[in-house]
Protein backbone atom coordinates (compact mmCIF):
# COMPACT_ATOMS: atom_id res chain seq x y z
CA UNK A 1 0.00 0.00 0.00
CA UNK A 2 2.75 2.97 0.90
CA UNK A 3 4.46 3.95 -2.23
CA UNK A 4 8.28 4.29 -1.83
CA UNK A 5 8.50 2.75 1.58
CA UNK A 6 12.23 2.54 2.02
CA UNK A 7 12.05 6.33 1.72
CA UNK A 8 8.87 6.93 4.41
CA UNK A 9 11.22 5.66 7.04
CA UNK A 10 14.54 7.69 6.31
CA UNK A 11 12.23 10.77 5.59
CA UNK A 12 13.97 13.67 7.39
CA UNK A 13 12.31 14.98 11.01
CA UNK A 14 15.06 17.81 11.36
CA UNK A 15 13.00 20.62 10.04
CA UNK A 16 9.77 21.66 12.18
CA UNK A 17 7.14 23.72 10.63
CA UNK A 18 5.50 27.34 11.99
CA UNK A 19 2.85 28.94 10.72
CA UNK A 20 2.71 32.76 10.71
CA UNK A 21 -0.18 34.31 13.19
CA UNK A 22 -0.96 37.30 10.61
CA UNK A 23 -3.73 38.39 12.54
CA UNK A 24 -0.51 39.73 14.74
CA UNK A 25 2.34 40.32 12.18
CA UNK A 26 3.11 40.54 8.82
CA UNK A 27 4.53 37.57 7.19
CA UNK A 28 7.54 38.97 5.54
CA UNK A 29 8.08 40.77 8.84
CA UNK A 30 8.23 37.34 10.63
CA UNK A 31 10.27 36.27 8.22
CA UNK A 32 13.18 38.54 8.38
CA UNK A 33 13.27 38.69 12.07
CA UNK A 34 13.28 34.76 12.40
CA UNK A 35 16.15 34.57 9.48
CA UNK A 36 17.94 36.34 11.93
CA UNK A 37 17.91 33.69 14.54
CA UNK A 38 16.58 30.30 12.43
CA UNK A 39 17.47 28.32 9.10
CA UNK A 40 14.40 29.46 7.53
CA UNK A 41 12.67 27.74 4.46
CA UNK A 42 9.62 28.98 2.94
CA UNK A 43 6.93 26.44 1.94
CA UNK A 44 6.35 25.73 -1.21
CA UNK A 45 2.48 25.05 -0.86
CA UNK A 46 1.61 27.90 1.71
CA UNK A 47 3.01 31.35 1.84
CA UNK A 48 2.16 31.60 5.69
CA UNK A 49 3.83 28.10 6.35
CA UNK A 50 7.84 27.95 7.19
CA UNK A 51 9.93 25.11 7.97
CA UNK A 52 12.50 26.00 10.44
CA UNK A 53 15.38 24.30 12.34
CA UNK A 54 15.99 24.72 15.58
CA UNK A 55 14.03 25.27 19.07
CA UNK A 56 11.09 27.36 17.58
CA UNK A 57 9.43 27.15 21.07
CA UNK A 58 12.18 29.23 22.85
CA UNK A 59 12.24 32.52 21.09
CA UNK A 60 10.55 35.93 21.77
CA UNK A 61 8.18 35.71 18.22
CA UNK A 62 6.76 32.66 19.78
CA UNK A 63 6.31 34.27 23.56
CA UNK A 64 4.40 36.98 21.37
CA UNK A 65 2.20 34.39 19.21
CA UNK A 66 3.42 36.16 16.15
CA UNK A 67 3.57 32.05 15.07
CA UNK A 68 2.14 28.69 15.82
CA UNK A 69 4.10 25.36 15.81
CA UNK A 70 1.77 23.69 13.57
CA UNK A 71 2.84 20.62 11.73
CA UNK A 72 3.37 21.29 7.80
CA UNK A 73 0.37 18.68 6.58
CA UNK A 74 -2.36 19.87 9.26
CA UNK A 75 -2.32 23.30 7.42
CA UNK A 76 -3.68 21.67 4.28
CA UNK A 77 -7.30 20.99 5.29
CA UNK A 78 -8.27 24.84 5.61
CA UNK A 79 -6.73 25.64 2.91
CA UNK A 80 -8.59 23.29 0.47
CA UNK A 81 -11.64 24.53 2.95
CA UNK A 82 -11.02 28.30 1.95
CA UNK A 83 -12.78 29.90 4.85
CA UNK A 84 -14.57 32.80 3.74
CA UNK A 85 -15.11 36.14 6.07
CA UNK A 86 -18.62 35.81 6.09
CA UNK A 87 -18.54 32.42 7.09
CA UNK A 88 -20.24 30.22 10.44
CA UNK A 89 -17.71 27.48 10.40
CA UNK A 90 -17.91 24.47 12.93
CA UNK A 91 -14.75 22.78 13.89
CA UNK A 92 -15.86 19.26 14.59
CA UNK A 93 -12.87 18.22 16.36
CA UNK A 94 -11.07 21.74 17.25
CA UNK A 95 -8.38 20.68 19.64
CA UNK A 96 -5.48 21.84 20.01
CA UNK A 97 -6.34 24.07 17.98
CA UNK A 98 -4.37 24.96 15.17
CA UNK A 99 -6.45 24.65 12.02
CA UNK A 100 -9.16 26.34 14.08
CA UNK A 101 -6.53 29.31 14.54
CA UNK A 102 -5.23 29.38 10.90
CA UNK A 103 -9.06 29.05 9.69
CA UNK A 104 -9.63 32.48 12.26
CA UNK A 105 -6.81 33.92 10.44
CA UNK A 106 -7.67 33.72 6.83
CA UNK A 107 -11.16 35.22 7.95
CA UNK A 108 -9.22 37.92 9.07
CA UNK A 109 -11.18 37.59 12.66
CA UNK A 110 -14.66 38.13 10.91
CA UNK A 111 -17.63 35.01 10.80
CA UNK A 112 -17.52 32.33 13.08
CA UNK A 113 -15.89 29.51 13.99
CA UNK A 114 -17.52 27.08 16.45
CA UNK A 115 -15.01 25.58 18.15
CA UNK A 116 -16.15 21.68 19.30
CA UNK A 117 -14.03 19.14 21.66
CA UNK A 118 -15.22 15.92 22.98
CA UNK A 119 -12.44 16.14 25.66
CA UNK A 120 -12.38 18.62 28.03
CA UNK A 121 -8.75 18.54 29.25
CA UNK A 122 -7.65 19.35 25.66
CA UNK A 123 -10.19 22.47 25.37
CA UNK A 124 -7.59 24.11 28.01
CA UNK A 125 -4.84 23.76 25.35
CA UNK A 126 -7.62 24.70 22.55
CA UNK A 127 -8.54 28.20 24.59
CA UNK A 128 -4.88 28.95 25.11
CA UNK A 129 -3.94 28.90 21.37
CA UNK A 130 -6.89 31.11 20.61
CA UNK A 131 -6.01 33.43 23.22
CA UNK A 132 -2.12 33.35 21.76
CA UNK A 133 -3.13 34.47 18.91
CA UNK A 134 -5.69 37.31 19.41
CA UNK A 135 -8.62 35.41 18.16
CA UNK A 136 -12.05 37.01 18.90
CA UNK A 137 -14.64 34.74 16.38
CA UNK A 138 -14.55 31.62 18.03
CA UNK A 139 -16.86 30.06 20.36
CA UNK A 140 -15.39 27.20 21.72
CA UNK A 141 -17.91 24.25 23.05
CA UNK A 142 -17.88 21.01 24.59
CA UNK A 143 -20.09 18.59 23.34
CA UNK A 144 -19.85 15.54 21.80
CA UNK A 145 -18.90 15.41 17.92
CA UNK A 146 -21.58 12.28 17.51
CA UNK A 147 -24.35 14.49 18.89
CA UNK A 148 -23.38 17.88 17.75
CA UNK A 149 -26.67 18.12 15.08
CA UNK A 150 -28.83 17.67 18.18
CA UNK A 151 -27.76 21.10 19.38
CA UNK A 152 -29.55 23.16 16.82
CA UNK A 153 -26.14 25.02 14.87
CA UNK A 154 -25.62 24.78 11.21
CA UNK A 155 -22.41 25.52 9.27
CA UNK A 156 -21.46 26.96 5.72
CA UNK A 157 -18.65 24.90 6.08
CA UNK A 158 -17.57 21.99 8.35
CA UNK A 159 -14.06 20.89 9.16
CA UNK A 160 -13.85 17.65 10.52
CA UNK A 161 -10.40 16.58 11.15
CA UNK A 162 -11.45 13.04 13.18
CA UNK A 163 -9.57 11.55 15.46
CA UNK A 164 -7.71 8.90 14.37
CA UNK A 165 -5.27 5.55 14.45
CA UNK A 166 -2.44 8.80 13.37
CA UNK A 167 -0.22 6.56 11.66
CA UNK A 168 0.63 9.17 9.55
CA UNK A 169 2.82 10.64 12.11
CA UNK A 170 5.12 7.26 11.83
CA UNK A 171 7.77 9.50 10.46
CA UNK A 172 8.45 11.23 13.53
CA UNK A 173 7.47 8.08 16.25
CA UNK A 174 8.93 5.29 14.54
CA UNK A 175 8.60 3.49 17.98
CA UNK A 176 4.50 3.55 17.71
CA UNK A 177 1.87 0.42 18.33
CA UNK A 178 -0.64 -0.17 15.90
CA UNK A 179 -3.45 -2.54 16.16
CA UNK A 180 -6.26 -3.56 13.39
CA UNK A 181 -8.92 -3.79 16.25
CA UNK A 182 -8.49 0.19 16.78
CA UNK A 183 -8.32 1.23 12.96
CA UNK A 184 -12.16 -0.46 13.18
CA UNK A 185 -13.37 1.20 16.17
CA UNK A 186 -11.65 4.27 14.61
CA UNK A 187 -13.56 3.57 11.28
CA UNK A 188 -16.89 3.61 13.13
CA UNK A 189 -16.00 6.47 15.58
CA UNK A 190 -15.36 8.61 11.89
CA UNK A 191 -18.94 7.49 10.40
CA UNK A 192 -20.63 8.54 13.09
CA UNK A 193 -18.96 12.06 13.23
CA UNK A 194 -19.58 12.45 9.61
CA UNK A 195 -22.74 11.83 9.88
CA UNK A 196 -23.13 14.43 12.42
CA UNK A 197 -21.11 16.44 10.43
CA UNK A 198 -23.71 16.34 7.37
CA UNK A 199 -26.72 16.91 9.46
CA UNK A 200 -24.68 20.32 10.89
CA UNK A 201 -24.15 20.93 7.15
CA UNK A 202 -26.41 23.50 5.34
CA UNK A 203 -27.60 22.17 1.54
CA UNK A 204 -24.87 23.25 -0.80
CA UNK A 205 -22.29 23.33 1.95
CA UNK A 206 -18.87 22.57 2.18
CA UNK A 207 -17.34 19.33 4.53
CA UNK A 208 -13.63 18.74 4.98
CA UNK A 209 -12.42 15.12 6.11
CA UNK A 210 -8.68 15.10 7.47
CA UNK A 211 -7.13 12.35 9.56
CA UNK A 212 -3.42 11.67 10.19
CA UNK A 213 -3.88 8.51 9.22
CA UNK A 214 -2.71 6.06 6.25
CA UNK A 215 -5.40 3.39 6.54
CA UNK A 216 -8.54 3.17 4.11
CA UNK A 217 -10.63 2.06 6.37
CA UNK A 218 -10.23 5.57 8.15
CA UNK A 219 -10.16 7.69 4.94
CA UNK A 220 -11.40 6.42 1.43
CA UNK A 221 -14.46 3.67 3.33
CA UNK A 222 -15.18 6.55 5.22
CA UNK A 223 -15.96 9.14 2.36
CA UNK A 224 -17.61 6.00 0.22
CA UNK A 225 -19.72 5.67 3.70
CA UNK A 226 -20.70 9.44 3.22
CA UNK A 227 -21.45 9.42 -0.27
CA UNK A 228 -23.75 6.73 -0.44
CA UNK A 229 -25.63 7.75 2.66
CA UNK A 230 -25.55 11.06 3.54
CA UNK A 231 -26.39 13.30 0.16
CA UNK A 232 -23.04 14.10 0.02
CA UNK A 233 -20.39 14.01 -3.27
CA UNK A 234 -16.23 14.73 -3.50
CA UNK A 235 -15.36 17.30 -4.94
CA UNK A 236 -11.43 17.91 -6.74
CA UNK A 237 -8.95 19.10 -4.31
CA UNK A 238 -6.65 22.17 -5.92
CA UNK A 239 -3.44 22.51 -4.03
CA UNK A 240 -0.41 24.13 -5.57
CA UNK A 241 3.41 23.43 -4.77
CA UNK A 242 2.70 20.34 -2.74
CA UNK A 243 2.79 16.47 -4.22
CA UNK A 244 -0.06 14.57 -3.28
CA UNK A 245 -1.45 11.34 -4.39
CA UNK A 246 -4.83 10.22 -5.21
CA UNK A 247 -6.93 8.32 -2.39
CA UNK A 248 -6.92 4.13 -2.76
CA UNK A 249 -9.66 3.36 -4.94
CA UNK A 250 -9.70 -0.37 -4.27
CA UNK A 251 -8.42 -2.35 -0.86
CA UNK A 252 -9.13 -5.56 -0.43
CA UNK A 253 -12.70 -6.40 -1.91
CA UNK A 254 -13.78 -3.51 -1.13
CA UNK A 255 -14.29 -0.81 -3.81
CA UNK A 256 -14.14 3.27 -2.59
CA UNK A 257 -16.70 5.83 -4.61
CA UNK A 258 -14.91 9.18 -3.95
CA UNK A 259 -11.08 8.18 -3.48
CA UNK A 260 -10.22 9.46 -6.68
CA UNK A 261 -10.91 12.71 -5.85
CA UNK A 262 -9.47 12.49 -2.22
CA UNK A 263 -5.46 13.29 -1.57
CA UNK A 264 -3.09 11.47 0.07
CA UNK A 265 0.03 13.71 1.56
CA UNK A 266 2.95 10.80 2.11
CA UNK A 267 5.75 11.95 4.69
CA UNK A 268 8.44 10.94 2.06
CA UNK A 269 6.86 13.54 -0.29
CA UNK A 270 7.26 16.77 1.39
CA UNK A 271 8.57 16.57 4.90
CA UNK A 272 5.31 16.48 6.40
CA UNK A 273 3.40 14.20 8.04
CA UNK A 274 0.97 11.69 6.52
CA UNK A 275 -2.06 13.38 5.70
CA UNK A 276 -5.33 12.15 3.84
CA UNK A 277 -8.05 14.78 2.86
CA UNK A 278 -11.59 14.50 1.14
CA UNK A 279 -13.78 17.78 0.16
CA UNK A 280 -17.44 17.26 0.38
CA UNK A 281 -20.45 18.98 -0.63
CA UNK A 282 -23.51 18.30 0.49
CA UNK A 283 -26.51 18.00 -2.24
CA UNK B 1 -18.02 30.01 30.52
CA UNK B 2 -20.93 32.26 32.61
CA UNK B 3 -21.32 35.07 31.27
CA UNK B 4 -22.70 37.49 33.43
CA UNK B 5 -23.70 40.14 31.52
CA UNK B 6 -23.79 41.45 27.90
CA UNK B 7 -22.36 45.00 27.93
CA UNK B 8 -24.90 48.01 26.10
CA UNK B 9 -23.29 50.68 23.96
CA UNK B 10 -23.35 52.73 27.19
CA UNK B 11 -20.97 50.12 28.87
CA UNK B 12 -18.95 49.57 26.04
CA UNK B 13 -18.25 53.21 25.66
CA UNK B 14 -16.96 53.42 29.58
CA UNK B 15 -14.50 50.71 29.23
CA UNK B 16 -13.64 52.99 26.26
CA UNK B 17 -13.24 56.22 28.33
CA UNK B 18 -11.25 54.11 31.04
CA UNK B 19 -8.78 53.24 28.79
CA UNK B 20 -8.13 56.52 27.57
CA UNK B 21 -8.00 57.37 31.18
CA UNK B 22 -5.65 54.82 32.16
CA UNK B 23 -3.41 54.67 28.46
CA UNK B 24 -4.14 58.04 27.06
CA UNK B 25 -5.43 56.69 23.86
CA UNK B 26 -8.77 55.88 22.04
CA UNK B 27 -9.51 52.71 20.56
CA UNK B 28 -13.09 51.30 19.55
CA UNK B 29 -14.84 48.19 21.41
CA UNK B 30 -17.97 49.37 19.65
CA UNK B 31 -17.25 46.87 16.72
CA UNK B 32 -17.29 43.93 18.85
CA UNK B 33 -19.48 42.26 21.12
CA UNK B 34 -18.53 42.82 24.81
CA UNK B 35 -19.56 40.94 27.55
CA UNK B 36 -18.11 40.36 31.27
CA UNK B 37 -17.77 37.12 33.19
CA UNK B 38 -16.48 36.19 37.29
CA UNK B 39 -14.38 38.41 38.98
CA UNK B 40 -14.84 41.68 36.21
CA UNK B 41 -13.28 39.95 33.37
CA UNK B 42 -14.14 41.55 30.29
CA UNK B 43 -14.29 39.52 27.12
CA UNK B 44 -14.93 40.40 23.28
CA UNK B 45 -16.29 38.52 20.49
CA UNK B 46 -16.97 39.03 17.18
CA UNK B 47 -19.85 41.43 16.80
CA UNK B 48 -22.21 38.30 14.77
CA UNK B 49 -22.58 35.92 16.87
CA UNK B 50 -25.62 34.84 18.55
CA UNK B 51 -24.96 35.38 21.94
CA UNK B 52 -28.94 33.54 22.82
CA UNK B 53 -27.81 30.59 20.65
CA UNK B 54 -24.34 30.45 22.39
CA UNK B 55 -26.58 30.20 26.34
CA UNK B 56 -28.05 27.13 25.05
CA UNK B 57 -25.11 25.41 24.03
CA UNK B 58 -22.20 23.72 26.71
CA UNK B 59 -19.71 27.08 26.15
CA UNK B 60 -16.53 26.71 27.38
CA UNK B 61 -14.97 29.95 26.06
CA UNK B 62 -15.95 32.87 23.69
CA UNK B 63 -13.42 35.29 21.96
CA UNK B 64 -11.10 36.43 23.50
CA UNK B 65 -10.32 37.49 26.89
CA UNK B 66 -9.50 41.62 27.10
CA UNK B 67 -9.01 42.24 30.57
CA UNK B 68 -10.21 43.04 34.02
CA UNK B 69 -11.91 45.88 35.94
CA UNK B 70 -10.12 46.47 39.33
CA UNK B 71 -10.54 48.62 41.77
CA UNK B 72 -10.49 52.28 41.40
CA UNK B 73 -10.77 52.66 37.70
CA UNK B 74 -8.28 50.62 36.97
CA UNK B 75 -7.98 47.85 33.99
CA UNK B 76 -5.52 45.30 34.18
CA UNK B 77 -5.09 43.97 30.48
CA UNK B 78 -4.81 40.39 28.88
CA UNK B 79 -1.45 40.31 27.43
CA UNK B 80 -3.76 40.11 23.81
CA UNK B 81 -5.43 43.42 25.04
CA UNK B 82 -2.15 45.02 26.06
CA UNK B 83 -1.11 44.42 22.58
CA UNK B 84 -4.31 45.98 20.97
CA UNK B 85 -3.75 49.27 22.87
CA UNK B 86 0.52 49.16 23.85
CA UNK B 87 1.27 50.55 20.12
CA UNK B 88 -0.70 53.57 20.65
CA UNK B 89 -0.78 54.08 24.43
CA UNK B 90 0.91 57.50 25.72
CA UNK B 91 0.15 56.94 28.98
CA UNK B 92 1.47 54.14 31.77
CA UNK B 93 4.01 52.50 29.12
CA UNK B 94 7.11 51.23 30.49
CA UNK B 95 10.14 51.10 28.01
CA UNK B 96 12.58 47.82 28.80
CA UNK B 97 15.41 47.05 27.51
CA UNK B 98 16.44 43.51 25.61
CA UNK B 99 18.42 42.61 28.82
CA UNK B 100 15.11 43.15 30.55
CA UNK B 101 12.83 41.70 28.18
CA UNK B 102 14.06 38.43 28.07
CA UNK B 103 14.15 38.37 32.14
CA UNK B 104 10.34 39.43 31.73
CA UNK B 105 9.22 36.93 29.57
CA UNK B 106 10.66 34.47 32.07
CA UNK B 107 8.67 35.85 34.82
CA UNK B 108 11.05 37.77 36.17
CA UNK B 109 10.40 41.74 37.71
CA UNK B 110 12.42 43.77 35.76
CA UNK B 111 13.68 47.26 35.70
CA UNK B 112 12.51 50.53 32.88
CA UNK B 113 14.78 52.19 31.16
CA UNK B 114 11.94 54.34 30.65
CA UNK B 115 8.86 55.34 31.86
CA UNK B 116 6.09 57.27 29.83
CA UNK B 117 3.24 59.17 32.19
CA UNK B 118 3.19 55.99 34.50
CA UNK B 119 1.22 55.88 38.09
CA UNK B 120 3.02 54.36 40.58
CA UNK B 121 1.10 51.17 41.46
CA UNK B 122 -0.79 51.10 38.32
CA UNK B 123 -0.78 48.93 35.64
CA UNK B 124 1.95 49.52 33.01
CA UNK B 125 2.00 48.05 29.61
CA UNK B 126 5.75 46.38 28.72
CA UNK B 127 7.14 47.75 25.47
CA UNK B 128 11.01 46.33 24.06
CA UNK B 129 11.66 48.21 20.58
CA UNK B 130 8.09 47.72 18.69
CA UNK B 131 6.96 44.68 20.26
CA UNK B 132 4.41 44.63 23.19
CA UNK B 133 5.80 42.13 26.04
CA UNK B 134 2.29 42.38 28.68
CA UNK B 135 1.17 44.22 31.49
CA UNK B 136 3.03 44.57 34.87
CA UNK B 137 2.78 46.76 38.01
CA UNK B 138 5.27 49.92 38.65
CA UNK B 139 6.46 49.45 41.96
CA UNK B 140 8.58 52.19 43.74
CA UNK B 141 11.78 50.68 42.73
CA UNK B 142 10.84 47.97 39.67
CA UNK B 143 8.13 46.11 37.49
CA UNK B 144 6.12 43.55 38.93
CA UNK B 145 5.66 40.88 36.24
CA UNK B 146 2.32 39.97 35.50
CA UNK B 147 3.04 37.17 32.61
CA UNK B 148 0.55 34.20 33.65
CA UNK B 149 2.69 31.12 34.26
CA UNK B 150 1.49 28.93 30.76
CA UNK B 151 2.88 31.88 28.64
CA UNK B 152 6.55 32.47 30.36
CA UNK B 153 9.41 31.12 28.19
CA UNK B 154 12.51 29.91 29.69
CA UNK B 155 15.33 30.58 28.08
Amino acid sequence: MIPDAEKLFSASTEWKSIRVNTLKIGRDELLERLSEKFEVREMPWYENGFFIKGDMTKSLEYYLGYYHVQEAGSMLPPLVMLPDKNDCIIDICAAPGSKTTQMAMMMENEGIIFANDVNSKRLRALAHNIQKCGVVNCIILNHDGRFLWKKGIKGDKILLDAPCTASGKIIKNKNMTWSYGRVIRMSKLQKRLIESASKCLIDGGTLVYSTCSLEPEENEEVIDYAIKNLNMEAEKIELVGIKTRRGIKRWGDKEYEGAEKAIRIWPQDNLTEGFFICKLRKY
Amino acid sequence: MQIKKILNEKEIRDIEKLIEKNYGCKINLGKYKVFKTGEEKIWIVEKGVDMELCKKLRCYAMGMYFGKLKRNNKIKLSMEGAMMIGKIAKKNVAVIDEGEGMKFIEGENVIASKLIGCEQNNFVIIKMNEDILGVGILRENFIENLVPKARRINF
